[in-house]
């Protein structure tokens, strides 16, 4: 049993890694601010909530489990708040050029 | 298995580091800041499993909340300062 759980643990380890390489790659290659912010805020959140669900499968105390699952909640949590608060100013201060129409400038124009 | 999920952590955070020093604009920074804080937290998580390193659990709490008010400061910053 213990085996098995430090098994799965260290697969789910190095996939919640793999999640934060695909950001660093997603974040190296794009073209524009937005395609970066989309790479680099979403799957290093999945990346985190592996990488605890491993740590917690390998440790196994009552202590280090309750911490694990506060951080997920906090990242879950934290995450969307502070991207949002990047894309914002992005938006207001840096032209970033659209392949389309702007819809949020024009909403907040009418 | 915690040290290649280790190294290859590394190797996510070495490029976050790359697009920080290329920019172009500002704003990339700030997301390369942002996406680096997120797998340096994910770094800190896997080194709590690795047996001797004396890293604990709580580390990565205080390395998120810390995170996650670098971003709002940065975000702040580029709203007051322009591109």
């Amino acid at each position: 049993m213990g085996e098995v759980l430090d098994v799965v643990g260290g697969i789910a380890l190095i996939v919640g890694a793999l999640f934060a390489l695909l950001a660093g790659i997603g974040v190296h290659k794009f073209r524009d601010p937005f395609s970066r912010m989309h790479a680099a805020a979403k799957s290093p959140t999945l990346g985190l909530v592996l990488v605890t669900i491993g740590a917690a499968l390998r440790i196994r105390t009552f202590s280090a489990i309750a911490t694990l699952t506060l951080v997920a909640i906090l990242q879950l949590l934290t995450s969307p708040v502070g991207t949002h608060l990047a894309a914002r100013a992005v938006h207001l201060r840096v032209k970033v050029p659209q392949d389309g129409v702007d819809e949020l400038e024009r909403d907040e124009a009418a | 298995m915690i040290d290649v999920a280790l190294v290859i952590t590394s190797l996510a955070a070495l490029l976050f580091v790359a697009r920080m020093l290329r920019g172009p604009a500002l704003a990339d920074r700030v997301i390369s800041v942002d996406g680096f804080v997120s797998t340096i937290v994910i770094g800190v998580t896997i080194a709590s499993v690795r047996p001797g390193s004396g890293v604990v659990e709580s580390t990565v709490l205080v390395v998120a909340l810390g995170g996650f008010v670098g971003t709002a400061i940065l975000a702040r910053f580029i709203e007051r300062r322009g591109s």
